[in-house]
């Protein structure tokens, strides 16, 4: 049976004869590994080198095309070129890159050129070939400019992306879709929106912006009603409230004030009263302006600054004295754009004031008006 | 008959031998798995990344954020700071200025460049700090406001700052640091991608050698000064996968204080900076996964690769030997502080990785480093150790020691290639090899000086460094 010789202390008379390895076999082992450790360090450090070239040698080559192409998409400003820029197969994604920041840069006639250069060139096929690699970064710009082609073909498998695990590439696919038909889209895709909490929601909000109010309103209204009916579907409506913002916010103020005035959610009931602006629900803001949640208090305080009237002034005042600071905070500003407000008026009531948090408060948002 | 009978016989220079050489190998493999999952973390993050240079990749409703900027004695550099953080490109944004009760012109600059005018504000005490002697907004940016209060260290500007913070989300600059334009919006991501997300660091470079002109950074070039050179690698290691490789993990425990973003709420609900530390930066963030994991609650601490933030690094022994001593003081303090999320039940990654990593590595590590080599090399010269073992442990250490540098700047080389020239990628090569022939050893004589001085509880204030800023340019200083 092999016995390891733990005493490394104890020089081997056979040292001299072995040469450099140490005589002890563990001892050799760690010294082995030690050289090889250091031979993949050199290694390492030919491939630092050996990619600083290839990157450089990329480099050249992109500018040697991006020379070439850049004239080409910029004519585009103007009308389609005739010659068609060159791509050679290992410059297809740059080329897709430079086609659609031109894409996403340019507008109307300009945009419409770059469409039918791309048709020239067969661009779609391209994307669709990307799309389908196994390499995120190109099948993310194949999905981006099959929507900015607006490729029906590809509709179904962008649709099954949309479910896909990487929230980079489902959303860069609802974003597609949304180019493609964006009516067609939203009546299914709002749903998603709600309940994909990895998708970011100031993303989903920018995307539906640019879907446009039009839209996007009557599919919001239709997803958060049907939401709301549903028992725990609380986060939903709260994230579909939120994505409101981007809506036509006469037409969800109803359903907002509805919401607000129905639900027992308190994180509901914020988010509703954030699209309140109806003078009917101010009875409801009023009420929920008392509510044991603070930030629900915030909510409505905010609206009575869009909205409030006069006869708020009270409820404000009060509300000044509040235990909490963003509430006071908000009651000092709605107090000052409430209609009819004088800030000399209010500057001798913040004389009056025996809260001296509340005092500082509105002497706050008196600098801050008359600043 | 005794109970070691059989056993291989072990004297104690044996066993000192073996206990150090398994020391370095193991410190060694724990990085290099670090350099691993590095690596799986760089490729994610570059591929998702790969469309934000389109124009449609901005949102415009990303969170508004509180910049937070404490200032003690920044006369010469301050207003320069300041004005690259007002020219950030982020949709809302606010720049808070603490003058920590600096001694020289820092508040008569700010003053002067910004046209202060004191305002009285309604400030919410909900962090004890020093008496903050008044709070002023600027007349020419309606987004500064300067709080000036007496001096309590940086932990208490912060604090003061936070306070003041208008937004949820406050982001700590240190007054010396260079930002990137889009710094914000590169280490918001996080925030926006997942929204358990309490906090999120990014990588901090060396500025020294680089050109910055009013208040950005406009070339990267190498300093000339070999300790500054030396910190660039030096750099690349910590932060390209001594971070990053715990990122996936949930367990990042170091977030920079010279560039971070933080969950006010989460921080208020915390207790704010700690003012008994000189980490007070680290300590943050071991004090929230202690308390989040304590809890039960699901949070992420996020670390972006991005390199967003530049900063001047010592160019003195003197001054290095300060900072490394620092360091190693906020770090034994962090720890010691947050003792219970070592091992605790939930800890998870954090708690049962990180931290005992941390711990031995990183905290014990100077004492058991420098007495492995001051072992190996006075048993050798004694003869109690023979040449083979000294120099197959010397030889360990330094592959170790050299595979790690190397593998930091094919990180670097793989992702951002912030070094444009192929002579600087050679200078670096050089700098990777020669850092292990006496500066890393200096480290850590200096960092054990640092643990000592921890152990022995002498105190220690604000880190007053002599930033020479002579790769300032243009409308940067007053």
């Amino acid at each position: 049976m092999l016995r390891l010789d733990f005493n490394l202390s104890r020089i081997p008379e056979s040292a001299a004869a072995a040469g450099w390895l140490p005589q002890d076999p563990l001892l050799a082992l760690v010294f082995q590994t030690g050289l090889i450790i250091i031979a993949c360090s050199f290694l390492m450090l030919l491939s630092v080198f050996a990619l600083r070239m290839r990157l450089l040698a990329r480099q050249r080559r992109e500018r040697f095309h991006e020379a070439r192409w850049k004239p080409l998409l910029a004519e585009c400003v103007f009308g389609v070129p005739e010659r068609l820029p060159e791509v050679p197969r290992e410059m297809r994604y740059h080329f897709l890159k430079h086609w659609n920041y031109h894409h996403e840069s340019l507008v109307g006639a300009a945009r419409r050129n770059l469409e039918t250069l791309a048709e020239r060139m067969h661009l779609e096929e391209v994307a669709r070939d990307l799309m389908r690699s196994g390499d995120l970064r190109q099948r993310l710009i194949g999905v981006v400019t099959l929507g900015h082609l607006g490729d029906r073909t590809q509709w179904h498998e962008l649709r099954a992306l949309v479910s896909d695990r990487s929230p980079m590439l489902s959303l860069a696919a609802a974003r597609a879709l949304l180019d493609i038909d964006a009516a067609a889209t939203l009546a299914w895709l709002v749903t998603v929106m709600a309940s994909r909490e990895d998708w970011p929601l100031a993303r989903v909000v920018a995307m539906l912006r640019e879907a446009g109010p039009d839209r996007c309103t009557q599919p919001l209204i239709a997803a958060t009603e049907a939401a709301s009916r549903v028992e725990g579907g609380k986060r939903e409506v709260v994230r579909l409230l939120q994505m409101m913002e981007v809506a036509h916010t006469e037409r969800v103020a109803p359903l907002a004030g509805r919401i607000a005035r129905e639900s027992d959610e308190p994180e509901v009931i914020a988010a509703a009263l954030r699209l309140t602006q109806d003078p009917r629900d101010l009875d409801i803001v009023r009420a929920l302006a008392r509510h044991g949640e603070w930030f629900v208090r915030l909510a409505a305080l905010r609206v009575l600054g869009r909205i409030g009237e006069p006869a708020d002034r009270v409820l404000l005042m009060d509300l000044l004295c509040d235990t909490h600071w963003w509430v006071r905070y908000h009651a000092a500003r709605a107090l000052i754009t409430l209609p009819g407000a004088r800030l000399e008026d209010l500057d001798k009531v913040r004389g009056t004031l025996s809260d001296r948090f509340a005092a500082d408060m509105l002497g706050e948002a008196i600098a801050e008006a008359r600043a | 008959m005794s109970f070691f009978d059989g056993w291989p016989q072990w004297d104690w220079v044996s066993f000192a031998q073996w206990f150090f050489l398994l020391y370095f190998i193991g410190i060694n493999s724990g990085y290099m798995l670090l350099n691993l999952l590095s690596l799986g973390s760089l490729k994610r993050y570059v591929e998702m990344h790969s469309l934000d240079d389109l124009p449609r990749s901005v949102s415009g409703f990303e969170p508004p954020v509180s910049v937070l900027v404490p200032a003690y004695n920044e006369e010469a550099t301050i207003a320069g700071s300041v004005r690259s953080m007002l020219q950030l490109n982020y949709p809302e944004y606010e720049v808070v200025v603490i003058n920590d009760g600096s001694k020289d012109g820092t508040m008569a600059a700010l003053q002067r460049e910004f046209s202060l005018l004191p305002f009285p504000e309604a400030s919410w005490q909900r962090l004890r700090t020093k008496t903050v002697r008044g709070i002023y907004r600027s007349a020419t940016y309606p987004t500064l406001r300067v709080i000036d209060k007496e001096n309590g260290g940086k932990a208490d500007a912060l604090n003061a700052g936070i306070n003041a913070a208008r937004y949820p989300l406050f982001c700590g600059v240190d007054a010396d640091s260079v930002l990137e334009r889009d710094s914000l919006r590169r280490v918001i991501e996080p925030f926006l991608e997942d929204p358990r997300t309490i906090a999120s660091g990014g990588t901090v470079r060396i500025a020294n050698g680089c050109t910055v002109d009013s208040g950005f950074l406009t070339s990267v070039g190498l300093p000339r000064n070999p300790l500054a050179l030396l910190q660039i690698v030096e750099y690349l290691r910590a932060f390209l996968f001594g971070r990053l490789g715990w990122s996936p993990l949930n367990a990042v425990l170091i977030i920079s204080g010279a560039f971070g973003i933080f969950r006010k709420e989460v921080v208020v609900e915390a207790g704010g900076y700690r003012h008994d530390t000189v980490g007070e930066d680290m300590e943050l963030v071991v004090r929230l996964h202690r308390l989040f994991r304590a809890r039960g609650t699901p949070y992420r601490i996020v670390f972006v690769p991005d390199p967003i933030c530049w900063t001047e690094a010592p160019e003195s022994l003197r001054v290095l030997k300060n900072q490394r001593v620092r360091w190693q003081r906020g770090l034994s303090e962090s720890l010691t502080m947050n003792l219970g999320l070592l091992f605790h039940p939930r800890g998870g990654a954090a708690g049962w990785l990180a931290f005992p990593f941390m711990a031995i590595f990183e905290w014990l590590g100077p004492l058991i480093e420098v007495a492995g080599y001051a072992f190996m090399i006075s048993a050798w010269l004694l003869g109690m150790v023979s040449g083979e073992a000294f120099w197959t442990f010397i030889l360990v250490a330094f592959g170790f020691g050299l595979v790690l540098s190397v593998s930091s700047l094919l990180l670097e080389e793989i992702s951002f290639h912030i070094y444009p020239k192929p002579g600087q990628i050679a200078v670096l090569l050089v700098v990777v090899i020669l850092e292990n022939f006496g500066y890393r050893q200096l480290n850590s004589l200096w960092r054990l000086w640092g643990l000592l001085l921890w152990m022995t509880g002498s105190k220690a204030r604000w880190g007053e460094m002599t930033r020479k800023a002579s790769w300032q340019t243009g409308g940067g200083n007053p």
